[in-house]
């Protein structure tokens, strides 16, 4: 069969991305991610193996650590959300199962969530109209994560720069409902009046 | 109300589901009185004013299930456990028929 | 120098812009006003005293108060879609073009018909609508209840969509300073240079609280100075927000505040994609209380005619807004407080005509006030009625030696004393405890980390409030862990706060309202108590005291006052008042904020939602899914049409259904068989790798959770399938099983319903459209891949997939997963491939008709009361394990087998329509509910069958195949003879799913 391969398409419909001077909101769709749960009783062994692999130490508490191109993100006691960029054929599901054997269940979540990255002076004021954490810079700062929802939608959310900018990852079904609602969030910061 | 989730820090009551009473135990299905002990496990409550051990899954966050001591007259809460923590040290002194946490009611 | 064309306006002082002028309409009349004016300031300005009609009686009524606790001057505000019933005069801000009308008048304000009811007052009494209108009950729908609507309503909503924005934001505080006068300004500033975050809030559009309103003076200057000192070093600081505007309207546990920011209320029309309003959640480590007082009015006869006004409000008309609200002026007081008015009136240009205090030796301050003003003091004098109908006009005053005098004037203005705003108090369970030093209910204990400053802890004079919100402040940021920097109390007169309470003046001339906004008078709390309804949440169900929009903020003391003095008892014995949220009314579209109409909830698209809508689907809200239903051709009449044309296609060729919703659990860990063990009610011991299983998990009572299936895909890895409902729930009945019940078990669950676009295809003909999308090393004939086969396969050239051999429709079919970015592209791959077998996309509609047809269950089985007995499934129920719900399943009544059990029903005329609801009665009885053997459940008209099948739970059902009941739907005039037949209705064998 010589058919064409699949072409991917984004989880969002209409939304269009925010581009403006205050605010940012782009959805990242080149990401290859997975969730990591560990094996009881083999949690230490898998830090240790992260660590030699990634040279980063799996966090224990809400934080997001970064090195090599692979960020790894708390995902609940005992799991985590591993991201990178897929480029022409990265699949993290394939390389954590290969790294972590009988460490850690590696499931595939690549398409399963979809992250948005929100960034600009403003994005902490539109977040807190759907947030309801807080996200002063004296209570979360770059690396913090929080597991918490936006406007009714649960979310990862952690926290990049201090611009500041904010990543959500989100089940990807409800994609086309958060660029809905951070929109009309947005609406009072990037009308046309500047 | 807010309860501080050990893992996510306080959080307001809408991230939780209330799942009721933590100081019951499942009962063994394979023992003689199995029925009357599951009824009891799972029906019979008494409801006094005072502190109660509840448990609450953490259901809009890290998805942890917790063990919360709540005043129920106040809402005032004096602890919050990992529910998981809990059960096991439980299970730990399980044959010890004082162990208070998992003793039912 | 009189003002042009507002003959009320002072030449000078307050806050407002003369420089501007503001055009805008009451009842259909042009009036100006200027920036800075409330729509009451502006009335008042030009001499529009008569504002509305009362809710009971229509009686003309004016501005009482200047704040958010009027009961009066209530208005219709704009205009069409727009228009906002019950709107305060008081709190609405003036803009250019502000149209308002009056409410409660027909067919005009000064002249109303329903004032009639004024003289029918004897009628009107306490409890009237109970005594009246009791019999006969028929009359209320058709009569009663139109005819009072008519007559008590309040204003009109709008009748078409608001168009606006409504939005919510939560703010975290170190400190949170509730109220923006004296007190709270201080607070805040104490807190804020500890370098605590401090959030301020005030109801008001401008700071500076009564400090402003009575012109006072800090540190030898117009306190304005010191105000506008405290906010520009409050706003010059990034660790504290103002929210002006902002009423703090509710007070809820763990330091969780709302509050409501009326962001361009104040505005004609709010800017492009700014809300009009803005709720906030607030949660804060302290809080200030810091709210004030309001201010009780004095109850005497006819004391709600326009032109009386409580006598601070006075003063914040004359010093806040540069108008005065009348040129010949009594005032009449208890307290030393309201003796001040006669300065402010006689510096604006009043004519006092008269102080008039209640006590026989009022205090030196109010002799050397009124000697001041060179005006007349009455002591021990009250007014015992107000003279005039639609404006005062004068006043009789009996003097300490009972003589009557009657006095010319045009405002009177009343203080009684005043009340604490312990409202946010009370919300969290505060008793109010009674003060005898202020006759007024101060907060009892406060809730935990709440604090009181100012007049709201009964510091009502300037020197007391600013040092009593410097020391709660300070002491705010210092628990909240900041290092406090002391601040210094600036200078402000000591004042008096003597009173000598009056609640009410005997024989009054003329009816002396309680509660202004229900037309409560002093006469029906005597009538309540006269017939027995004397405790305080009895007189105020009687007599609707205290349970209108102003929720009796002007009210409750008074009236709880006045039954303790007709019963004998102290006010104490007599009861408290607690208030509940909101403090002030919050609109329901605020509280929903972007959550309303079709974002009420977030809405799921499924992976193939593009493509379907570009197919013309129908689609359905399933959760918060969004599925299509059908997908309707041209030349199709109705839904049946396109559901009878997907049914058959099915089943006789092949069609595509998105089931991505469908839950979808991952799960693994060496003790992952054992967890699986536990949670279904069915064995999985026996599942060999790469097979899957139907499978049903029960609640711990022994009925049905969910159902579905569970795949094996290897030794420790299972994936398990869930409802679209219940996806959630089994997810987190399944962590507490790991997390609670057996947390030694080594399993690892993750979701990942959302990770697959999964397809069902099915139909005869789904093998070969399968083929053309499955890469060729793959293996999908039947000895390859075999019914209830799963297996990781790739398509479309190295794609991941997963492919499940799984049937609901009871024809050949298979599911077949690829990433969800794929899915859109899959499903118009197998479209185009499947032409020429006949495919076509079916809906959720056909999917149901056929899982009827097959007997299966779905939602309305499994709704919380069924065992897995009842819907025929006990069969595979594990005799041999413990499992979720072994032990109470086996329960003697839900093994009785009078229990109703799941069986088929098909009409003896087969052209009848079964409808799903319907009561099975027996043939002969009598409908009625204690003849019901059950009922039905679900039912679709079969098109492999002709006609209209159901399924339904009858007592004893599997016993009782070729019985002929009655399925009675009384709500539908439904009534239809059924016959039991078996659940199946197609392929009873099951030959065809296998191939």
């Amino acid at each position: 069969m010589a058919e064409p391969a699949l072409v991917a398409s984004s989880a969002l419909l209409h939304s269009p991305p925010i581009n403006h001077k205050s605010l940012t909101v782009a959805a990242r769709e080149t990401l290859t991610m997975a969730s990591i749960g560990a094996t009881s009783g083999k949690l230490d062994a898998l830090k240790a193996a992260i660590q030699s692999a990634y040279g980063v130490a799996l966090p224990d508490k809400p934080g997001r650590v970064e090195g090599n191109g692979i960020a790894f993100v708390w995902a609940g006691p005992g799991q985590w959300l591993a991201v990178a960029e897929r480029g022409p054929s990265r699949d993290l599901e394939v390389e954590l199962k290969a790294a972590l054997p009988g460490l850690a269940s590696i499931v595939d979540h690549s398409d399963g969530r979809v992250v948005m990255r929100i960034s600009g002076p403003r994005a902490r004021d539109v977040l807190a109209k759907g947030v309801p954490i807080d996200l002063d810079p004296r209570a979360f700062r770059p690396g913090d994560v929080a597991i918490t929802h936006a406007s009714h939608i649960g979310v990862i959310l952690w926290q990049l720069d201090n611009a500041p900018t904010y990543e959500v990852a989100l089940f990807r079904s409800y994609a086309d409902s958060f660029a809905h609602w951070i929109e009309e969030a947005a609406a009072e910061f990037v009308s046309a009046r500047d | 109300m807010r309860i501080a989730c050990p893992y996510c820090g306080e959080r307001s009551l809408d991230e939780f589901v209330y799942s009721g009473d933590a100081t019951v135990t499942r009962p063994d299905a394979a023992s003689p009185t199995a029925m009357e002990d599951f009824v009891r496990y799972s029906f019979e409550r008494t409801n006094p004013p005072g502190m109660h051990r509840e448990l609450w899954y953490h259901s809009a966050g890290c998805h942890a299930w917790l063990v919360v001591t709540r005043g129920v007259a106040t809402h005032t809460i004096a602890s919050v456990e990992v529910a998981r923590d809990v059960a096991r040290a439980a299970s730990r002194t399980s044959s010890d028929p004082a162990a208070p946490a998992k003793d039912p009611a | 120098m009189a003002h042009p064309t507002q003959p009320n306006r002072l030449s000078s002082g307050g806050l407002v812009d003369r420089t501007r002028t503001l055009s805008f309409t009451f009842d259909g009349k042009t009036y100006t006003g200027h920036p800075g004016d409330t729509l009451a300031s502006a009335l008042i300005a030009n001499g529009v005293m008569l504002t509305g009609r009362s809710f009971k009686y229509h009686r003309p009524r004016g501005i009482l108060t200047a704040g958010s606790e009027e009961p009066n001057a209530l208005v219709e505000l704009r205009e069409g879609a727009r228009r906002e019933p019950n709107t305060k005069a008081t709190m609405a801000e003036l803009y250019g073009g502000l149209s308002a009308r009056s409410q409660n008048r027909w067919p005009s304000l000064s002249f109303d018909v329903m004032s009639i009811n004024s003289l029918l007052s004897p009628v009107f009494v306490a409890g009237f609508y109970y005594k009246t209108f009791m019999w006969p009950s028929a009359l209320w729908e058709k009569l009663y209840e139109p005819a009072i609507r008519r007559a008590a309503g309040l204003g009109r909503a709008a009748e078409t969509h608001d168009p606006d924005i409504y939005e919510k934001a939560t703010a975290f505080a170190d400190v949170l300073v509730i109220g923006g006068g004296p007190a709270g300004l201080i607070a805040a500033l104490a807190a804020a240079r500890s370098k605590a975050r401090v959030v301020l809030v005030d109801e008001n559009a401008s700071l500076g609280g009564r400090a402003v309103d009575d012109a006072s003076e800090i540190d030898g200057k117009p306190a304005r100075e010191w105000v506008d000192a405290a906010e520009r070093e409050l706003s010059g600081l990034e660790n504290v927000r103002i929210l002006r505007r902002t009423t703090a309207f509710g007070s809820y546990d763990g330091g969780t505040f709302g509050a409501i920011e009326r962001v361009s209320d104040h505005l004609a029309a709010a800017p492009a994609g700014v809300p009009r309003q803005r709720v906030w959640r607030i949660v804060a480590k302290k809080t200030v209380l810091a709210s004030g007082a309001t201010e009780r009015p004095l109850v005497f006869g006819n004391n709600d005619r326009p032109g009386v006004m409580l006598a601070g409000a006075v003063r914040t008309y004359i010093n806040r807004f540069g108008v005065l609200p009348g040129k010949r002026v009594i005032v009449f007081t208890n307290n030393d407080y309201g003796a001040t008015t006669v300065t402010d009136l006689k510096r604006a240009g009043a004519e006092v005509v008269a102080l008039v205090d209640t006590r026989p030796q009022p205090s030196e301050m109010t002799k050397r006030l009124a000697g001041e003003a060179q005006t007349r003091l009455i002591s021990g004098g009250v007014i015992v009625g107000a003279l005039g109908r639609h404006g005062v006009t004068g006043a009789v005053i009996r003097t300490n030696s009972g003589d009557e005098v009657k006095l010319d004037c045009d405002l009177i203005a009343a203080s009684g004393g005043w009340n604490p705003n312990i409202q946010l108090a009370t919300h969290q369970g505060a008793k109010p405890v009674w003060n005898t030093t202020c006759h007024s209910f101060l907060a009892g204990v406060l809730p935990h980390g709440m604090s009181s400053a100012g007049a709201a802890s009964g510091a009502l004079s300037l020197d007391k409030a600013l040092a009593s919100g410097a020391a709660a402040g300070s002491a705010a940021a210092s628990e909240a862990g900041f290092a406090t920097v002391p601040v210094s109390v600036p200078d402000a007169r000591a004042e008096s706060e003597a009173i000598t309470p009056l609640w009410r003046v005997d024989n009054p001339r003329g009816k002396a309202f309680v509660d202004q906004q229900n037309d409560v008078a002093t006469s029906d709390i005597v009538l309540a108590e006269r017939e027995g309804f004397r405790a305080v949440e009895h007189l105020k169900r009687y007599t609707t005291l205290g349970m209108a929009t102003d929720q009796g903020r002007t009210a409750n003391v008074n009236a709880i006052a006045i039954m303790a003095e007709i019963t004998g008892r102290s006010i104490p014995e007599t009861g408290i008042t607690m208030a509940r949220p909101p403090y002030t009314p919050v609109a329901v579209g605020a509280l929903a904020g972007h959550h309303r109409g079709k974002t009420f909830k977030p809405t799921r698209l499924p992976p193939s939602y593009k493509w379907a809508k570009e197919q013309g689907a129908v689609f359905v809200e399933t959760g918060l899914w969004l599925r299509p239903s059908s997908f309707p051709r041209p030349g199709e009449g109705d839904w049946l049409d396109t559901v009878k044309r997907e049914v058959n296609t099915v089943r006789n060729a092949v069609g595509i259904c998105d089931v991505s919703t469908l839950g979808k659990v991952d799960v693994q860990g060496t003790d992952a068989l054992a967890f699986i063990e536990k949670l279904y009610c069915n064995g999985f011991k026996t599942l060999g790798v790469g097979k899957a299983r139907y499978g049903c998990m029960l609640r711990e009572d022994g009925m049905l959770l969910d159902d579905g299936t569970c795949a094996r895909l290897g030794e420790n890895h299972f994936f398990i399938t869930t409802t679209t409902a219940n996806a959630v729930k089994v997810v987190q009945h399944m962590e507490y099983c790991h997390q609670w019940l057996w947390p030694e078990m080594d399993v690892q669950i993750t979701s990942a319903t959302e990770q697959w676009a999964q397809y069902a295809i099915a139909g005869p003909k789904s093998r070969d459209l399968i083929r053309r999308v499955v890469d060729a090393e793959f293996d999908v004939s039947d000895a390859g891949f075999p019914y209830m086969g799963v297996g990781a396969i790739t398509v479309c050239g190295g794609i991941k997939a997963r492919l499940f051999r799984l049937s609901f429709s009871g024809e050949r079919a298979y599911e077949l997963g690829v990433p969800a970015r794929f899915g859109d592209a899959l499903m118009r791959r197998l479209m185009e491939a499947g032409k020429d077998l006949g495919v076509c996309a079916y809906g959720t509609e056909a999917l149901g008709v056929m899982r009827i047809e097959k007997g299966h269950i779905s939602g309305p089985e499994l709704n919380g009361t069924t065992t897995p007995r009842d819907v025929g499934l006990g069969g595979m129920v594990s005799s041999k394990k413990d499992f979720i719900g072994s032990v109470l399943g086996k329960r003697p009544g839900l093994v009785d087998p009078q229990r109703p059990a799941l069986v088929g029903f098909r009409p003896v005329d087969r052209s009848d329509r079964l409808r799903s609801g319907a009561h099975f009665i027996p043939r002969n009885a009598m409908a009625s509910a204690t003849v019901s053997e059950g009922h039905m459940t679900s039912t679709a008209y079969s098109p492999s069958n002709g006609h209209w099948i159901g399924l339904g739970f009858l007592k004893n059902g599997a016993n009782r195949m070729g019985e002929i009941v009655r399925a009675y739907d009384p709500v539908r005039n439904g009534d239809t003879l059924v016959e039991v037949v078996s659940p199946v209705f197609v392929d009873p064998e099951g030959g065809r799913v296998r191939g």
